[in-house]
């Protein structure tokens, strides 16, 4: 999806209620456009999540981001069998996965979001993800599936 | 790393109240936080014309500090404060409070209410439903309480181990909260109970969470040369710390060996004449089974991933409970587990109870020290040592 025209005021309604403000709207704004960006330092070279406006390393102001490809591994996993309310997830029909991944390419990096397309096997710590998109409320959301490995 | 500690064994807990914790009660947060405050200003000696100091935790259901100090009709109060919930950051503000002179005699009361997103009674309550304003969360994140969920995960992948020492955390609760007559509930548990219990965030079940609950607790906290002698031990301050790591964000803490529990143990452990071996009564929060671990391994009573052997090795099959080296307690008044969500006001009081030797029914022998953590891994993380005068 492109959306040049995307303003702060429909980026915050539209990925409400998740907290788009000053310092995510350039994170949000990736998700938007299909692309996973994290923080990057421009002096140091650090990278991190969530979004802040200083590196934690070297207090640069100089800040911009970096996308990440998004190949990772699960560091925690969790089964969702109830939690809140949100649009095409039903805690009735099974538990839902929520994981946080960490980035192959920025140790230490994470994210939390759903998994796709997984066996149940596939849904534990040390597992193997891709980066995906899924949609909500008409707008990309970041999700992982299982990578394809030699069996 | 500031060892410092001028307020070693200055202040004093002298009085302490509670209502006891129900999952029923239908009085009001206000009543229920001005029973427990009346009875532990009484309890210390104290008149409501002595009491120059207010905190009270922004819990939700809670009230302002002015509120209180209205209903109570203090009639002149110079500190007041609203720290974040778990117990020891108003503690912590009470303690310095009194130390530096901001106040001489400093009320500390912890309000706790079945919330309507906790509580299926509570969401049927027309009176709470002023209360139903949660944050609005997505299921896609880790943040506040199902990040104990997550890092539970990392706990049984990481270490190869199975639930049982989280269900030996739940079971001990239970036992002890037996010889508990505060306590919410007391009906025996057993590891297969553990086990059979409904998955709410897989790896974790209802009985590793903390019960919600109606109650109160309350505390006055004075320097020890200020407080009346009422013809009891004194109980001081040791020391009292919290310990924050970075990053905490609960999905970027560094490591289970790296989170912010070690900072308040590093820290206390300096600022401290007395440690884990020789502490007579021991409360470790359990807000999560998993954070009871954390604690009992950071402490080194376990190595990483040991809390099942250790809870086994000091195992009491007919108390089906733990006294580790045959003797000491963990959370003897049955942790938030069993007693009730208190967010570590309860293990507070109960180590005050034990060190003045008025525990009854679960009295430790002649208990002098007491250790008490309280709070996670990421921002409440929290000590104290507390002696017998
Ligand atoms: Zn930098």
């Amino acid at each position: 999806m492109s959306t040049p025209t995307l303003t702060d005021a429909d980026l915050v309604e539209r990925y409400a209620p998740l907290t788009v403000d000053k310092d995510t709207a350039d994170f949000y704004r990736g998700w938007a456009e299909r692309e996973l960006r994290i923080r990057h330092c421009t002096e140091c070279g650090h990278t991190w999540l969530p979004f802040r406006p200083i590196c934690p390393r070297c207090w640069s102001f100089a800040v911009d981001h970096v996308v990440v490809q998004g190949d990772g591994t699960v560091h925690l996993m969790m089964l969702l069998h109830q939690g809140p309310p949100a649009p095409g997830v039903d805690y009735t029909t099974g538990p839902y996965p929520v994981a946080t991944v960490e980035f192959a390419d920025h140790p230490g990096v994470r994210l939390t979001a759903t998994i796709v397309d997984a066996r149940p096997e596939d849904l534990v710590v040390g597992r193997a993800v891709s980066l995906t998109w899924f949609e909500r409320n008409g707008m990309p959301h970041p999700a992982f599936r299982p990578t394809e490995v030699t069996r | 790393m500031s060892t410092r500690n001028p307020l070693k064994d200055q202040i004093a807990i002298a009085g302490i109240g509670s209502t006891g914790f129900s999952r029923s009660s239908d009085v009001s947060g206000l009543e229920l936080l001005v029973r427990a405050s009346v009875e532990a200003i009484r309890d210390a000696g104290l008149t409501a014309a002595d009491i120059d100091g207010v905190v009270v935790p922004g819990e939700p259901g809670g009230v302002n500090p002015g509120v209180l100090a209205t209903a109570l009709g203090l009639p002149r109060v110079t500190h007041f404060a609203r720290p974040v919930p778990v117990a020891m950051f108003s503690m912590l503000d009470a303690v310095h409070a009194v130390h530096s002179g901001a106040c001489d005699a400093a009320l500390v009361a912890f309000p706790y209410l079945r919330l309507p997103w906790n509580s299926r009674s509570a969401a049927n309550d027309p009176f709470r439903r002023h209360l139903a304003h949660g944050v609005q969360a997505v299921p896609e994140s880790i943040a506040m309480a199902p990040a104990y969920a997550a890092w539970a995960s990392r706990y049984l992948a990481e270490y190869g181990v199975d639930r049982d020492g989280f269900g030996l955390v739940a079971v001990n609760m239970r036992s002890n909260a037996a010889r508990n007559p505060l306590a919410a509930i007391t009906t025996p548990l057993t590891l297969d109970d553990y086990y059979a219990a409904r998955m709410i965030r897989e790896p974790l079940g209802m009985l590793d969470m903390d019960l919600p609950v109606d109650g109160a607790d309350a505390f006055v906290v004075t320097r020890a040369v200020d407080a009346p002698d009422v013809g009891r031990p004194q109980v001081v301050v040791h020391a009292i710390t919290t310990g924050l790591v970075t990053p905490n964000d609960e999905d970027q803490v560094p490591c289970l060996d790296r989170h912010s529990q070690h900072i308040v143990l590093d820290t206390l452990r300096a600022k401290s004449d007395f440690w884990i071996d020789d502490a007579d009564v021991v409360c470790l929060y359990d807000g999560f089974t998993v954070i009871t671990a954390g604690w009992i391994e950071n402490l080194g009573w376990a190595p990483p991933g040991g809390t099942a052997d250790f809870l086994r090795e000091h195992w009491v099959a007919a108390e089906d409970r733990v006294l580790v080296g045959g003797r000491v307690q963990i959370n003897p008044h049955g942790g938030s587990l069993s007693e009730g969500a208190t967010r570590g006001s309860g293990h507070v009081r109960e180590a005050v109870v034990q060190l003045r030797g008025e525990a009854e029914g679960r009295q430790t022998p002649d208990a002098r020290t007491a250790l008490v953590c309280t709070g996670g891994f990421f921002f409440n993380s929290q000590g104290l040592t507390l002696r017998r005068a």
